[in-house]
């Protein structure tokens, strides 16, 4: 797509009003907690700015991310923040391919080289020198890492890119690791979930492309504005919560009234993020409101946190059926045997030496 | 039966106090947090908006976590600041390979039956200040930084989570917290278990009164020939 053509002109095209663009801009600057007053400059941000380069890698992963962002609720969305960077590398929704495309990326690296932005989707596998993710007969480590060099800023899309997902969980058999392992000298934002709501990624790159820096982070390195607070404390379910009332089977009564779900192993207490607030599908539900626990997607090492319906996750490495609780009902049996057993010992030695003061 | 040759003051009303005011808290943090990891009460009947029993068993949790802080506080500056030879900090010098010498491995043969006599301290012996250094010092400041780490975590950005939500991190996160908090609070009966019965058995075999003394304040020194 030509550089040149103006927002005004991209809209036309596609059939999108002006009225919905600015719904769009004040949207988003909403869900980033920006003052009312920021948003002129969104929306000048977005007319006028040059088109932000980025390149989009997809390492180990399951393209959620991507499906989550394409489907974003207002249909132009995606649309839109699509046209606002200029997405000249990404695999899965590039129509260049093979060698055509990895010409792309490192065109983009030199013409733009320390102003793109690298969003990375996925773990990067790196045992055996990396060679359980190869694209195009380079290993993904070291395209990262090439990538990044040039890079102003990283983006970790999702749970995988922000702290491991399914594929580095216990026992790794790829040593993947997420993008913060491998890149250490640039500013990264990690994005998790799995996949991140829609209107969070595209909210992480509007404030990159209005302010040319990344959002306030939280203490993991997440965004605050949509990562600050847990889902629990926003949960319709809360009142239930507090009165003690709860879900204990799926197939029970209190399933069908909306109990709260934390006795299903609900993870909405130890997990920030912001499906109780923004919701997915625009809004439609989340995965409480649908009567699923959560699972703390956006929590790191989320899947060595299971079995999911349970709230005391097994010590994956005891094996199963291994939880904190046992591991104290075995410590406290032992202290009670230990001391039985030193009472006994005590006991018999007392005796002896009554029985040698008696001679 | 032994004579009673002497009886000391050891264990001063404020170490007393300190004492009890702490053992009572530890049993109520105990049973109110096992409460909210396992609320097993059954649902209350009517609007969810009228009843509180969750919400409850954390206040209670909470009350009582700030009483166990402040009591802890409290204990800190009596070892560190005021003068009482038995309740301060000056004999434990753990960071010291003498305070590791003779004293102590005499003390744990004894309690491994490799030493016919049991040496007798009038304050703590070096192995049970070990043991309350590791389990009551270490074990409450990591349940009173953990608690505090979540307990701000309704807050984001206030006071609390300000100035405690540095463990998260350290933790693995929200979740990684929550279990350090709920697999670290099994120290305590277990220790309580450890304690009591090493209580008993000194009382038992040395008659220094060291059960009752933690109320009445005195220890006694008895007469060290063997009981005819
Ligand atoms: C002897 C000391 C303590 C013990 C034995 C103890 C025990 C527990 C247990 C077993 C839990 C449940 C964890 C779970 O959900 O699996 C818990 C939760 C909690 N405790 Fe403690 N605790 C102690 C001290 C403290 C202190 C000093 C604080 C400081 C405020 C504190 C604050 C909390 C908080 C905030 C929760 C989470 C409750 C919730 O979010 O619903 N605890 N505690
Ligand atoms: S359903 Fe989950 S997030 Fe909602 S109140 Fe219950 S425990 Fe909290």
């Amino acid at each position: 797509m030509p550089t040149t053509q103006t927002f005004a002109e991209v809209f036309e095209s596609r059939g999108i009003s002006r009225r919905d663009f600015l719904k769009f801009c004040s949207f988003t600057s909403v869900s980033l907690g920006l003052a009312p007053s920021m948003l002129p400059k969104v929306v000048e941000a977005m007319e006028k700015k040059p088109r932000l380069p980025v390149i989009w890698l997809h390492g180990l992963e399951c393209t959620c991310c991507t499906e989550s962002f394409i489907r974003s609720s207002h249909p132009m969305t995606a649309d839109l923040v699509l046209n606002m960077i200029s997405l000249d590398y990404d695999e899965t929704l590039n129509a260049a391919a093979g060698h055509q495309l990895e010409e792309i990326r490192k065109k983009i690296m030199k013409d733009y080289n320390g102003k793109y932005i690298l969003a990375v989707e996925g773990n990067i596998p790196t045992k055996d020198n990396g060679v359980y993710c190869m694209i195009g007969g380079e290993s993904f480590l070291n395209i990262v890492k090439e990538t990044a060099a040039g890079a102003a800023a990283v983006i970790a899309w999702g749970a995988c890119a922000s702290f491991g997902c399914v594929q580095n969980a216990h026992p790794n058999p790829t040593g993947a690791v997420p993008v913060s392992e491998i890149i250490k000298d640039k500013p990264i934002v990690k994005v998790p979930g799995c996949p991140p709501i829609a209107e969070v990624m595209t909210g992480v790159i509007t404030h990159f492309h209005t302010f040319g820096t990344l959002p306030e982070l939280d203490r993991l390195g997440r965004p605050k504005a949509f990562y600050g607070t847990r889902i629990h404390d926003k949960c319709y379910r809360r009142a239930f919560y507090d009165a003690g009332m709860f879900v204990h089977a799926f197939d029970e009564e209190s399933t069908r009234k909306g109990w709260c779900l934390y006795k299903m192993g609900c993870k909405g207490p130890t997990t920030y993020n912001s499906c109780s607030k923004i919701q997915w599908n625009a809004g439609t539900s989340f995965p409480i409101g649908s009567g699923h626990p959560c699972i703390g997607c956006s929590e790191p090492g989320f899947w060595d946190k299971g079995p999911f319906y349970t709230r005391l996750a097994e010590v994956s490495f005891l094996g199963t059926d291994t939880t904190a609780d046992k591991i104290g009902v075995v410590a406290v049996g032992a202290a009670a045997a230990g001391a039985a057993a030193h009472a006994a010992v005590t006991a018999v030695k007392k005796q002896k030496a009554g029985n040698d003061e008696k001679k | 039966m032994s004579r009673i040759i002497e009886e000391i003051y050891v264990w001063r009303l404020p170490v007393r106090l300190y004492h009890w005011i702490n053992a009572l808290c530890i049993v109520v943090l105990s049973t109110t947090g096992m409460y909210i990891a396992w609320p097993l009460m059954s649902a209350p009947v009517g609007e969810a908006a009228l009843h509180h029993s969750m919400a409850l068993w954390r206040y209670f949790h909470y009350v009582v976590a700030f009483i166990f802080i402040g009591n802890f506080l409290y204990r800190m500056y009596y070892a560190l600041l005021v003068n009482d030879q038995y309740a301060r900090f000056g004999g434990f010098r753990p960071w010291s390979p003498e305070w590791w010498g003779v004293p102590f491995k005499e003390q744990v043969a004894s309690y491994l039956f490799l030493r016919e006599d049991e040496p007798n301290y009038v304050g703590h012996n070096p192995v049970a200040a070990l043991a309350h250094f590791v389990f009551i010092f270490c074990g409450s400041v990591f349940m009173i930084v953990t608690g505090l780490a979540m307990y701000g975590e309704n807050n984001p950005g206030g006071f609390t989570e300000t100035w405690f939500g540095w463990a998260l991190p350290l933790l693995g996160g929200s979740y990684g917290l929550r279990y350090a908090h709920h697999l670290v609070a099994w120290i305590f009966p277990f220790y309580v278990i450890v304690h009591l019965y090493a209580v008993f058995r000194h009382d038992i075999v040395d008659r220094t009164s060291v059960t009752s003394s933690i109320i009445t304040g005195f220890k006694h020194k008895v007469e060290d020939e063997a009981s005819v």
